[in-house]
């Protein structure tokens, strides 16, 4: 065998390799930006130029690691530091080349995801007068809101307890950015297999 | 390959960062983990101590249990035992443990020697106690020698009780000067003065019971699902127990709004009217409750047309030195003055529809419905607040719906001991302790008998001294020469800072001022700070907090201050014996005579623990509600030599000895002894058995029986509180072609006012990490400004930049905005103006008048 013909070989047999590691990969749960449909759809169109990237004015997204496999470079955040800030504009949408991220009406049409509370952990199910999470919610009053709730064994007490409107909520994040609660998990996260396009 | 040069840079990156972070912060975890209030997992070993307190934060007043182990703070839990909380807490009790341990607490003493340096970082160094002491006590003692009016003390209504009373014994018997004040004056001063006005006595009538008791709630500017958290909670449940019903007045909606059943937004300063137009529906349809009008109440009128406080002069001359004055009219003359306040007019005005006036109007006629209304800044910080608590009760009074279960006006506090400290200890320039008057000779007497001064000792100090703006404005034109604070950050919370900070060249007289300040964490006031004292936080030692509903409680110590951070009653008695050396009074040393109970002058020490000192602080302090326990005291209280033609009632705020107090988590004053035990009143002037809170042996003592709902308000002249016409006027400024927009200031949930202590909290200052203008989609648009774009916010006064934010966490209607005060980044008191209720000086930070510009 000539090198010339051990070179394609090699290749082939990284590339074979990577693409197995690839599929081997989740990267359904991965936040996108604003716009991006199904993770097959995204990753079909995302060519990985990061001018999404570089378009947000906020410093939010970030190209996914090693990790991704084969969805390293794609454009992803994570909303515990920074989550997406909504942009009246979109201007990450506008920067996208391929329509891997999909032109929106408006920024209530953004679906990144769904934040989902763990009941176990959030404070304001027990009681306690917190609820960060709605009053951050940049869509308060109907992607979040107040069930108010008798407390059991306390007359004199209610339970303010935040309820996420799945139809409603875009996944930005901010309220995972903001819960107050860490250990030993955050008690709210962005589900994206729950999100509306996704099911 | 799919991967290009670019992305394996920038994956490469992004690798070695995420490694960067992942190691940090398990570093950053490592350490929480032992700073941790909640986790409560210290490694180390030591027996862990429980010591009950009270919330640092508002006047809620919420009970909690600190667990101490190692000399540590290891946690913080709300106590099941305290009735009024029952072991909750909102988010900022929950952290509470945190607020002791950030990075950058003050333990020694601070000394700034060049006073250029004023209002940046720099500029101070370190000092020794006695270097710190020695300074701070030459000044003030030069200043006081010099010219009394020159000096001043700026407390709190966050002041324990107990400090706060030896503060005033020092500042009004030592010093002789009434330049003391506390920045309840920005905050409880309307309600007092309203207090004082309808019933001659302060602070409210009803309590917290009445919440779960009521059919009806009004919250008349009050945000109280913010700043009121667990009373909120209270208020919900009662809601959802039936068929109860809550309007929500203010000038935007908030998050109390979205539980309402009812938003009633209102034009700025329109609420004077609506006040009216409800007592004028009431009296014009004979709906009033006429038998409790004939048992209780009289009518009056007061000085009109009374301007504002545009120029420093402002209360010394016509008409600003004669707005206290009323005058007796009778029940028709009331009716008349009422009867332009019709709905059609009302609803021009305020911008309310009738139909919306007509139903709260109504809700006050109907005989059974038992009506609590709340208020707190918005009805406060106003330029007629004392005339809109005025109203407030008027309409209760007239309708018969105060002082009984369920049924009761109830002025909320915002600080956990506006009434404890500021009021009911009284550090006001008008005032001394339990309501008394500098101004009145028998107040006088009495004090002078209770503090062991000779006859006639006070009258030096018959004249009010300056209020909280008068004293910044004095200082702003270099007419201060020394101001001592404590337990407060007033270059962030005083208004119109632009001109008390010295921006502007006419006023620079912040640089010459000699400025002292008690803190715990550098602020922007300890930047203008030529001695800043370290001192203990919360419990770090002992103290007491009164909350609004008349309830003392005792916080314990649980813990040490940090380094050489000390206790300030241990502050203040260095610098008064320092300051009174070689005084004498009636041939005795001064400080001796004044402070010898609690301090040996020649061992330089306490004479007693901190338990016993705050115990015998408390013991000398409750004999001002208890004259029998002081032969002289008890004379000019019941007049026996008819001297003074009234009786002073003191007992009507009896307080119970100070061990009480721990044993029972904190008793609602007057309190009374029966058969051995301290029993509390939660309803003064309501006449029931003692047993069930009501005020059995007040009415007995000095009221009668038998009269309309069971009440006599035996505090009130004649037994009578008095219905004040008070008409509507409008704001100190209104909008402009120039400054089109309102400004309204408050608080937010998640941060305790200033932010000093609740931004040091990790949890919290993620929470809400900035302050943001709240704006009108609408104004928005029409201004091309986008949600999160950062804008110049411009007053008559001064201007600072903010991002704007549509996303209604507040949703003011269109040309009013809101942002908080807690961010001092943001510091939007640069442009607040300080102009000032005429009656009770307390300036309104709800209603600036400003331009916004994209910045």
């Amino acid at each position: 065998m000539g090198l010339h013909n051990v070179l394609p070989a090699l290749a082939a047999g990284i590339l074979g390799a990577n693409v197995a590691w690839q599929a081997a990969q989740n990267t359904t749960e991965l936040l996108r930006p604003p716009g991006a449909k199904t993770e097959d759809d995204f990753i079909a169109r995302c060519i990985k130029c990061g001018r999404c990237i570089e378009a947000c004015p906020y410093a939010v997204l970030r190209v996914a690691d090693f990790s991704a496999g084969l969805a390293a470079g794609t454009p992803t955040f994570d909303a515990r530091a920074h989550a997406c800030r909504l942009c009246e504009d979109l201007p990450c949408i506008d920067a996208c080349p391929t329509e891997a991220l999909h032109p929106l009406a408006t920024r209530e049409d953004v679906r990144i995801g769904t934040a989902v509370i763990n009941e176990e952990l959030c404070i304001a199910f027990k009681g306690m007068r917190c609820e960060v999470c709605y009053r951050t919610c940049p869509l308060i009053d109907r992607a979040i809101t107040i069930d108010y709730r008798p407390r059991e064994g306390d007359a004199i007490h209610s339970v303010f307890a935040p309820v996420i409107i799945a139809d409603a909520c875009t996944g930005c994040g901010l309220c995972v950015e903001r819960c107050v609660v860490s250990d030993p998990d955050v008690a709210i996260k962005i589900e994206r297999s729950a999100s509306a396009h996704a099911r | 390959m799919d991967i290009s040069r670019r992305l394996f840079i920038k994956t490469t990156a992004v690798a070695l960062a995420t490694a960067a972070a992942g190691g940090s912060l398990t570093a950053l975890t490592g350490c929480a983990a032992q700073g941790d209030s909640q986790g409560g997992a210290s490694s180390s070993g030591g027996e862990t101590t429980t010591y009950s307190a009270v919330c640092r934060f508002c006047g809620c007043g919420c009970g909690v249990l600190c667990e101490a182990r190692d000399g540590r703070l290891i946690s913080v839990t709300g106590d099941p035992d305290n009735q009024s909380n029952r072991g909750l807490n909102c988010v900022k009790g929950y952290y509470l443990a945190k607020i002791l341990y950030g990075e950058d607490r003050l333990t020694t003493p601070l000394i700034r020697d060049d006073a250029s340096t004023k209002g940046t970082p720099d500029g101070l160094r370190e000092a020794s106690w006695e270097e710190a002491l020695d300074l701070v006590a030459s000044k003030l003692r030069e200043t006081w020698k010099a010219d009394k009016t020159r000096l001043a003390f700026w407390g709190s209504g966050q002041q324990p009780i107990t400090e706060g009373y030896l503060t005033a014994k020092f500042w009004k018997a030592g010093l002789l000067s009434n330049n003391i004040d506390p920045n309840a004056r920005l905050c409880m001063a309307s309600a007092v003065v309203g207090f004082m006005n309808v019933f001659q006595t302060d602070e409210p009538a009803g309590c917290y019971d009445d919440i779960d008791q009521a059919d009806a709630f009004i919250t008349w500017g009050a945000n109280m699902a913010e700043a009121h958290p667990m009373l909120y909670s209270r208020l919900t449940a009662r809601k959802l127990s039936g068929n109860v019903r809550h309007y929500d007045l203010g000038t935007i909606r908030t998050r109390t709004s979205a539980s309402a059943d009812k938003t009633l937004i209102f034009r700025p300063g329109t609420d004077l009217a609506i006040t009216n137009c409800i007592a004028n529906y009431l009296v014009s349809n004979k709906l009033y409750d006429e038998q409790f009008v004939n048992d209780h109440c009289q009518f009056k009128a007061g000085t009109e047309n009374i301007g504002n406080a545009y120029e420093d002069d402002y209360d010394a001359t016509e008409p600003g030195n004669t707005v206290d004055a009323v005058h007796g009219i009778s029940f028709e003359e009331y009716a008349e003055r009422l009867s332009a306040y019709t709905f059609e007019y009302t609803s021009e005005l305020s911008g309310v529809p009738v139909a919306d006036l007509q139903e709260l109007a109504a809700v006050f006629a109907e005989p059974g419905t038992k009506i609590m209304s709340l208020w707190t800044m918005g009805v406060n910080q106003h330029n007629r607040g004392t005339w809109m608590n005025h109203n407030i009760y008027n309409i209760h009074l007239l309708s018969g719906k105060i002082a009984q279960p369920g049924n009761g006006p109830f002025s909320l506090t915002g600080q956990p001991s506006a009434c404890g400290t500021a009021r009911e200890v009284g550090t006001f320039s008008h005032r001394l302790p339990a309501d008394l008057l500098v101004a009145n000779a028998q107040h006088r007497r009495y004090t002078e008998a209770i503090w062991n001064l000779p006859d006639g000792y006070l009258d030096a100090i018959q004249k009010p001294g300056f209020h909280t703006v008068k004293i910044f404005r004095e200082m702003s034109k270099g007419n201060m020469d020394f101001i001592w604070s404590a337990h407060n950050n007033w270059a962030q919370s005083m208004p119109n800072l632009t001109r008390f900070l010295g921006y502007s060249d006419e006023y620079r007289g912040i640089y010459d001022t000699f400025v002292v300040v008690n803190e715990v964490y550098p602020t922007i006031t300890t930047e203008y700070a030529d001695v800043v004292f370290p001192v203990a936080m919360w419990v770090e030692r002992e103290g007491q907090f009164g909350n609004g509903e008349r309830r003392t409680a005792v916080f314990e110590k649980a813990v040490d201050p940090p380094g050489d951070a000390r206790w300030d009653v241990w502050v203040l008695l260095q610098v008064a014996r320092r300051v009174l050396d070689g005084e004498a009074i009636d041939g005795q040393d001064a400080f001796n005579r004044l402070f010898g109970f609690v301090y040996d002058k020649e061992a330089d020490d306490f004479v007693g623990d901190q338990r016993e000192i705050n115990r015998r602080i408390w013991e000398e302090y409750r004999v001002f509600s208890n004259p029998t326990m002081n032969e002289r005291a008890a004379a000019i209280n019941a007049d026996t030599g008819g001297t003074f033609g009234a009786t002073l009632k003191m007992e009507a705020k009896q307080l119970a000895p100070y061990d009480e107090y721990l044993k029972h988590h904190g008793l609602t004053w007057p309190v009374r002894e029966v058969n051995g035990e301290w029993l509390p009143t939660r309803w003064r002037f309501a006449d029931g058995p003692q047993e069930e809170g009501f005020d059995q042996y007040g009415v007995a003592q000095y009221g009668t029986a038998g009269k309309a709902a069971g009440l006599d308000f035996y505090k009130s002249t004649d037994h009578k509180p008095s219905v004040v016409f008070r008409p509507y006027e409008p704001p100190a400024e209104e909008p402009n072609e120039e400054y089109p927009f309102w400004f309204c200031t408050g608080r937010l949930l998640e941060h305790w006012h200033t932010g000093t202590m609740t931004r040091r909290v990790p949890e919290l200052d993620r929470a809400l990490p900035e302050a943001l203008l709240n704006m009108n989609p609408e104004d928005c648009a029409r201004l091309g400004i986008a949600d999160g774009d950062m804008v110049r916010v411009t007053s008559h006064h001064g201007s600072f930049e903010i991002k704007a934010s549509t996303a209604g966490r507040t949703e003011p209607p269109t040309g009013v905005t809101f942002a908080p005060f807690f961010a001092e980044e943001t510091l939007v008191n640069l442009a607040v103006h300080d102009y000032y209720c005429p009656l009770s000086k307390e300036p309104d930070y709800k209603k600036t008048c400003v331009r916004i510009e994209k910045a």
